[in-house]
């Protein structure tokens, strides 16, 4: 269960150009559904995203995550839980380019202290399930879009985490590509991952598999919808 | 061990991302190897010759007695000898045959010496490699020498000199003593100086202030304090080039700070990506931390090999004018190649530490970037 | 001055080690007046930040110390030709008032930075800094100790003139001279053989019971094991050396650095080092093993210090009691 309770985040603390991305937002999620943040540009969808993801400390307000506050942890401890809780799939995908696809899967795994093999055999694995194992020894930028996001969704999953948090997953991807998406993620549902998506494309929000919409607005929540 | 998997994830990911930007870390690499070989190549250099001039001194007697004549070296009456060797503690007193002779037409000073083991060899004479060389002559062939009476006398090679430093030997001619003292006309009786070897080592001291006082015209020089003299000079030498060179030091510290400052826009992403997919910033800085050692290793042994062969094998031509520089004799010098961990030790300090301190700060400036920064991108 | 290589390296090396853990010294004073966990402020987020830095920065000081102190002895034993009277380390180092401060400096400073860095692994096991505040103290006060190293040590390399008369090992660590080292080599050897497997024994015992049983011998076994580095170097300088040397009265302590004694002493000396930094690093955390977010982490962290003490130290005991059976050289004559 991860809640955040009356959170803001605030840019440029102080200065001209101060900025409330997020205004005094109270949120739980589930980390049983797939929930998805809507809301136009600017909303502050990432913002929220990656408060919830502990990526960001809120400038207020308190996150737990499993009962337990995470704002003020030290960075050190944050990452640790980061990494066991989260996997995150971002909307360029932001994969290291030069290196292969299975050394970019493996990547999240170095610090943990894994051997190497069994750590690339569990990439192997993944990138197998998200039938790409003939890409493994591809570099990234030979990849096509949604191979790459394929691989973007395997990097996410090697530290087994229990969420999956993605940013405007299927911004750059076609309508088929984007259906697929989502028939993954709602995979990944079934085996018990919670799901956390911001998007402001309908093919998503208005996705059947969906559980939970909150819709933002600078920076508030002006509605959330529960589907059953 | 988790951790020590851990750090070779991290170095494998470092070594990756090494040979991904290569251009970059190629010229970083250069010019590190080049700062590397330079300062090698001075301290190999002045410890083999350092070490090959006190081999050979350790050899020569204890105490040598130079008659002085107006503050000038003069020659030594043969006299001199026995009251030299009364002295207690002096275990024996030999009278020595030196000079110099100026060759014009190889524009060269060779030294010419009465050795014990040439002194009845009449008409003959033994020479070192680097007068071989120099006037390119063979064993069996006569070589004409110009007498102090304007006369030529032609003495017949029987042998070179292979001595195990070819540094001090290089130019010595051996002549016989009737030889030398017709040569030079120097009078029977008199020597070039003496030499005295003394039982204990302790005394050296003792003896040489009893000399003093014995022969008061005479001026006692000792082994051990040519021996410091030489280890000054040397260390002085190389101590000021490696000043000169604290200048290419300082600009390669700038040089790698600004490098390791001056991230792309890609380097810096895939920092932030980094610390999104969840390494925390000790571990980034690790991952720098394993860069600049791959760095600095592979420079520092690239270095080294290479001024070993410049120094040992290439006969140092890159330098040998301003370390040496005092003859015409030596462009074939070979030094016996030695180095000693301590050597390695001093020049690893000299590069390494600056090199470590001036990319610290970035390192760690990159590594603490904010892990939502590539949600942004 | 002397121009030597290593002179220079050493010199300038000390100088920049000086300059980062001053500007260390610079945010550990801000952070002792201005960290505040429950903040989210832009200052405290920097802050952190900063303690990122400054733990590499002293990581990299103590290994920086560690062969900085090692060069140091060897430089002096290279340079021991320059002196009349010098044979080895110990003439040089005797050459000004300096050179015997620089090297007790540095081995100081090696063990402070070590006690840092211990003091540093067990803050980043909890999760509320703990020990920011006491770690940043001490490095306030490592500061001017590495402050002073530096300025000894350049005192000492321009002070170093050469064909100044010194005295050689010989004659300053003999028995019959006078002064500290004198007082060593001089001192009876039964009862130093008695001080020193007694005190490596007690301190041995002591670490092995607090390493199994936790708790109890742990802060008597601190005490003890920085007594025994004291007793081990002056056995060394009473009794050890001696068989290294195979000589009765040859009592240095440096000269079993070189290379005609297989270099022995450094593993020896090292061994020592590490003893004292796990020792000291044991006893350093004794006051915070109440913190509660600590309350796991520092029994963990004790018992790995505890059990480099006891190898190190028994690595030292065997190696010397190895050079002591098995030479053919017998002291009892003398
Ligand atoms: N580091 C920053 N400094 C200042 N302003 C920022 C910063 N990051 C975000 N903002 C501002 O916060 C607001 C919310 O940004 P956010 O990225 O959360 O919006 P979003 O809902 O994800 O928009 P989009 O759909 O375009 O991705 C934006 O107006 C943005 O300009
Ligand atoms: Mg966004």
């Amino acid at each position: 269960m991860i809640e955040l309770q009356r959170v803001t985040k605030v840019f440029n603390k102080g200065n001209s150009n101060e900025f409330v991305a997020v205004d005094d937002i109270s949120l739980t999620i589930d980390p049983a559904d797939i929930s998805v943040l809507k809301g136009p540009s600017g909303a502050g969808k990432t913002t929220v995203l990656s408060v919830i993801g502990a990526m960001t400390k809120p400038t207020e307000g308190r996150v737990f995550i499993d009962g337990r506050e995470i704002t003020s942890l030290p960075e050190r401890f944050l990452t640790g839980i980061r990494r066991k809780t989260f996997g995150f799939i971002f909307q360029q995908f932001n994969l290291i380019k030069g290196i292969t696809a299975l050394e970019n899967v493996m990547i999240p795994s170095y610090p943990s202290g894994e051997k190497h093999s069994s750590l690339k055999k569990r990439a192997m694995d993944l990138l197998q399930i998200l039938s790409l194992s003939g890409k493994a020894m591809s570099k990234i930028e030979w990849l096509s879009g949604g191979e790459a996001q394929r691989v973007a969704i395997a990097r996410a999953l090697i530290n087994n985490p229990e969420i999956i948090i993605a940013d405007e997953p299927t911004a750059h991807l076609d309508t088929k590509l984007s259906e697929e998406f989502i028939g993954i993620m709602a995979a990944l549902n079934k085996e018990g991952k919670g799901v956390v998506i911001a998007s402001h494309d309908p093919l998503i929000y208005g996705a059947k598999v969906v559980d939970t919409v909150v819709e933002i607005r600078d920076g508030r929540i002006v509605d959330k919808e529960e589907r059953l | 061990m988790a951790w020590i998997e851990k750090q070779r994830n991290i170095l494998d990911f470092a070594l990756s991302s090494l040979v991904r930007r290569w251009g970059k870390n190629l010229a970083l690499v250069m010019v590190y190897t080049v700062i590397v070989f330079v300062l090698a190549s001075i301290l190999f250099m002045t410890h083999s010759i350092k070490r090959e001039a006190s081999l050979i001194l350790r050899g020569s007697p204890e105490i040598v007695v130079q008659r002085i004549l107006a503050g000038r070296h003069d020659l030594t009456p043969g006299r001199y000898i026995e009251k030299l060797a009364k002295i207690p503690g002096v275990r024996e007193v030999k009278g020595r045959l030196w000079g110099y002779y100026y060759e014009p037409s190889t524009g060269a000073n060779y030294t010419m010496i009465v050795t014990d083991e040439h002194r009845e060899n009449v008409g003959t004479i033994a020479i070192g490699a680097g007068v071989a060389r120099s006037s390119d002559v063979r064993e069996g062939d006569m070589i004409p020498f110009r007498s102090s009476d304007g006369s030529y006398v032609s003495f017949e090679v029987t042998g070179v000199l292979t001595p195990e430093s070819e540094l001090v030997a290089s130019d010595v001619i051996e002549v016989s003593e009737r030889d030398f003292r017709s040569l030079f006309a120097m009078p029977e009786g008199y020597f070039t100086d003496l030499t005295l070897k003394v039982r204990n080592r302790k005394e050296v001291v003792v003896v040489a202030d009893k000399i003093r006082r014995l022969l008061p015209d005479t001026r006692p020089i000792l082994r051990d304090e040519i021996l410091r003299t030489y280890d000054a000079i040397f260390d002085w030498r190389s101590g000021l080039l490696i000043v000169v060179f604290t200048g290419a030091i300082l600009a390669f510290s700038i040089f790698s700070w600004d490098k390791a400052t001056s991230l792309s826009f890609e380097e810096k992403k895939e920092m932030g990506v980094l610390k999104a997919v969840g390494w925390e910033t000790s571990e980034v800085i690790a991952m720098k931390s394993w860069e600049g050692i791959v760095v600095s290793l592979t420079s520092f042994l690239l270095g080294v090999i290479l001024a070993y062969m410049h120094v040992f094998f290439g006969s140092s031509i890159l330098f040998m004018p301003v370390l040496k520089g005092w003859s015409v004799l030596y462009p074939h010098f070979k030094l016996v190649p030695y180095v000693d961990p301590y050597q390695l030790a001093a020049l690893f300090f000299l590069t390494v530490v600056p090199y470590t301190a001036a990319t610290i700060i970035p390192s760690w400036r990159a590594a603490i970037i904010d892990p939502d920064s590539v949600m942004r991108l | 001055m002397i121009m030597h290589p290593a002179v220079i390296s050493l010199f300038v090396g000390s100088v920049l080690v000086c300059l980062m853990v001053l500007y260390s010294a610079r945010y550990g004073a801000t952070i002792l007046t201005r960290w505040d966990l429950r903040s989210g402020s832009e200052l405290q987020l920097t802050l952190e930040r900063k303690t990122y830095l400054i733990s590499t920065i002293m990581s990299y000081v103590f290994v920086f110390q560690l062969f900085s102190l090692f060069l140091f002895i060897f430089t002096a034993d290279k340079l021991s030709t320059l002196f009349t009277g010098a044979m080895c380390a110990a003439g040089t180092l005797n050459v000004n008032n300096f050179g015997y401060p620089t090297m007790v400096l540095k081995v100081i400073n090696f063990i402070l930075g070590g006690m840092w860095l211990v003091l540093n692994h067990a803050d980043n096991r909890a999760f509320d800094y703990p020990l920011i505040k006491k770690k940043y103290l001490l490095l306030m006060a490592i500061a001017p100790f590495v402050i002073a190293e530096t300025i000894v040590q350049g005192a000492y390399f321009l002070n170093l003139k050469a064909h100044v008369i010194t005295s050689c090992c010989g004659s300053l660590f003999s028995t019959e001279g006078e002064g500290i080292q004198a007082g060593l080599a001089g001192f009876p050897v039964i009862p130093m053989k008695i001080l020193f497997y007694g005190a490596m024994g007690l301190t041995c015992l002591a670490g092995l019971y607090f390493y199994i049983k936790g708790r109890a011998t742990g802060v008597f076994f601190s005490l003890m094991s920085i007594v025994t580095f004291g007793v081990s170097v002056a056995a060394l300088i009473s009794f050890i050396s001696v068989y290294f040397y195979e000589l009765p009265t040859h009592h240095c302590p440096f000269c079993i650095l070189q290379g005609e004694y297989h270099y022995a002493g450094y593993p020896l000396y090292l061994a020592l080092l590490c003893g004292a930094v796990g020792g000291t690093g044991v006893g350093t955390l004794f006051p915070f093993r109440k913190i509660e977010s600590l309350k796991d982490a520092i029994p963990l962290i004790q018992k790995r210090l505890t059990l480099m003490t006891l190898l190190s130290y028994l690595l030292f005991t065997a190696v010397t009691t190895g050079a002591i059976i098995f030479t053919d050289f017998r002291l009892d004559g003398y």
